[in-house]
């Protein structure tokens, strides 16, 4: 037996509920164009022409977001965390930043992880380009960094004590300069993001690297 | 101003920790840096008279210090069996290593011998899961000690292969014999025969039934690292006990088990009792490469050759078929055997479908008869 196919629409015995999609779109389109109304929903829309509106009175800002950036005191690695700073100011400002972040790296005998607390007190020089504020920031402080080192394979070996684990702490003197754009999104809520290169001293040498940052500000 | 009081605070807070970063610069951090503390280390002290065991070289003996893993190993069945004539006794006396020895399998760590006889070796990586008999529960890997003179200036106790001679068609590269000119003058573990003391690396539980290099009788090794011996059982009560399901029992009282604090002893020896301690094996699970014998006869210079039946475990299948056995070289420095028959299979001398079948053409230097006289 020959399979004739699914039935065509102009079958004249085909049930109506088997009118192919695309004859029932075009019905659709059909009466939408010729019977034009205004939605019940439109007068209750979630989004107005104000839902944008920014307003930026203030010369407080106050900002956070997730942090990526090269490790202060490891020679390799991804180090991720958060950060939040507060600024003040116009075109001339000033704040203080904080950020945590975090680095695993491993060589062979070692697994070693860097928590660094970066602290800085920041000035900047910013200027307004329509919703977005483009601006250029130096930051200067310390980052403590606290490490914490595994001898690989040592559990299994039965080490223990400083034969296995190990930690310490240092502050280093470290600085920052990072570009930052801010966009006004809505009312007070502007999306933040900075990235530069950074600096630190280590064990009386310089140990270059770099930081970046996703955010939301908050401006009243 | 509550405003201004929010970002004072904060600068105050963040700029104290600042300042002391921009003042201070203090560190402690290794990183990947510094001494590397190692996972085990092992005292050597060597004992004995070496003069009277040294052979003359060229060059002023450099001793060494190897700690080696062992390898699970099982002898073939012609150098264990009884020898079916002096020929075949001879073969097996040239060519087969003893049956109870510690077989290398890899060269840890090394360390130079001081003046004094005492040596200090390091490990820095646990032994890895291919030296070691077990599962993840309960294995364990042993080493022993080696004392040898670095003739090849390499640094590193070399390992040498047989030499076997090749078949017909028989070009595998993975056949090359490797000479190992380091000659070895003392180990704390030569054989099972004899008493021994070798370092232990367990993980888990331990297997009281597991052959390998057993201590039946003695205590457990302790966990990670340790130095156990054992007094040793002789070849007869291991075979006894073999055909019992059993393992060879060990004298508890010569059996210890401590930590790596306590130093390995160990005694100078003359390199020609101890010459396999340099000696890999290719196949570790008593299994046989056969050859099949090439058409012109073969360098048989310094080399002993034997005719003995294929073993067939009293199957019947041999059916009498017969092997030529040839040895290495005498002056090889690992022995090892090369097996010749005239019908069979790469893997199986008894295989149904041979590879190779010329025993009605053998080859004109063939020595030995086609078939065994039943």
């Amino acid at each position: 037996m020959i399979d004739s196919g699914p039935p065509r629409s102009k079958d004249r015995n085909l049930p109506a509920a088997r009118v192919p999609l695309a004859g029932r779109l075009a019905v659709v389109l059909a009466c939408g164009v010729a019977f034009p109304q205004t939605s019940r929903a439109d007068g209750d829309a979630l989004l107005t022409d104000d839902t944008w509106r920014y307003r930026s009175a203030g010369d407080l800002a106050v900002d956070g977001g997730l942090v990526l950036g090269f490790p202060a005191a490891l020679p390799t690695g991804l180090a991720k965390g958060i950060g939040a700073g507060v600024t003040t100011g116009q075109k001339l400002a000033w704040g203080a930043r904080a950020s945590w972040v975090t680095a695993t790296e491993s060589s062979l005998p070692w697994t070693v992880t860097h928590s660094d607390l970066r602290l800085r007190i920041t000035g900047a020089v910013q200027k307004e380009a329509g919703r977005g504020t483009l601006g250029l920031r130096l930051g200067l402080g310390g980052t403590l960094v606290h490490e914490s080192r595994v001898r690989n394979q040592g559990m299994r070996a039965g080490l223990s004590g400083t034969d296995l684990e190990s930690s310490a702490f240092a502050m280093l003197p470290a600085a920052d300069l990072d570009a930052v754009i801010a966009l006004h999104v809505a009312g007070p809520w502007l999306l933040v993001t900075s990235g530069g290169p950074s600096v630190d001293v280590l064990d009386g040498k310089l140990h270059a690297g770099w930081n970046a940052q996703l955010g939301v500000a908050w401006q009243p | 101003m509550m405003r201004s009081a929010v970002v004072i605070g904060s600068v105050a807070v963040v700029g104290l920790g600042g300042l002391i970063g921009l003042a201070g610069g203090c560190s402690d951090l290794s990183g990947f840096g510094g001494a590397v503390p190692p996972l085990a280390t092992v005292r050597v002290e060597v004992t004995g008279d070496f003069a009277s065991v040294r052979v003359p070289g060229p060059i002023q003996p450099a001793l060494r210090v190897a700690l080696v893993w062992g390898a699970q190993w099982l002898t073939e069945p012609l150098c264990i069996l009884p020898p079916d004539d002096a020929g075949a006794a001879a073969v097996i006396a040239a060519g087969c290593r003893d049956a109870f020895g510690f077989v290398p399998d890899r060269v840890a760590t090394n360390a130079p011998l001081a003046p004094d006889g005492s040596a200090q070796l390091s490990l820095l990586d646990l032994p890895a899961p291919d030296v070691m008999v077990g599962d993840v529960t309960a294995r364990v890997a042993y080493a022993s000690v080696v004392v040898y003179d670095d003739r090849d200036g390499d640094g590193t106790l070399t390992l040498g292969r047989p030499n076997r001679l090749r078949g017909r068609e028989d070009d595998r590269p993975d056949d090359q014999a490797t000479s190992t000119k380091d000659l070895v003058y003392a180990a704390s573990f030569v054989s099972m025969t004899e008493p021994d003391t070798r370092l232990a690396f367990r993980e888990g539980g331990f297997n009281t039934a597991a052959a390998f290099y057993p201590r039946s009788g003695c205590g457990d090794p302790l966990p990670s690292f340790s130095i156990v011996s054992a007094g040793g059982f002789s070849a007869q009560d291991a075979l006894a006990a073999q055909l019992r399901g059993a393992l060879p029992p060990e004298d508890p009282g010569a059996c210890r088990e401590v930590s790596t604090d306590v130093p390995v002893a160990v005694v100078f020896r003359a390199p020609a009792e101890l010459h396999e301690l340099a000696c890999v094996e290719r196949r570790t699970d008593s299994s046989i490469r056969y050859r099949e014998p090439p058409a012109d006869v073969p360098d048989l210079t310094n080399r002993t050759t034997g005719c003995a039946k294929v073993p067939d475990f009293g199957s019947g299948k041999g059916s009498g078929m017969i092997q030529l056995a040839i040895s290495g070289r005498s002056d090889d420095s690992c022995a090892g055997l090369t097996h010749y028959v005239l019908r069979g299979c790469r893997e199986d001398a008894l295989c149904e479908l041979p590879d190779w079948d010329i025993t009605a053409t053998p080859p004109s230097w063939w020595p030995c008869p086609v078939q065994a006289v039943q």
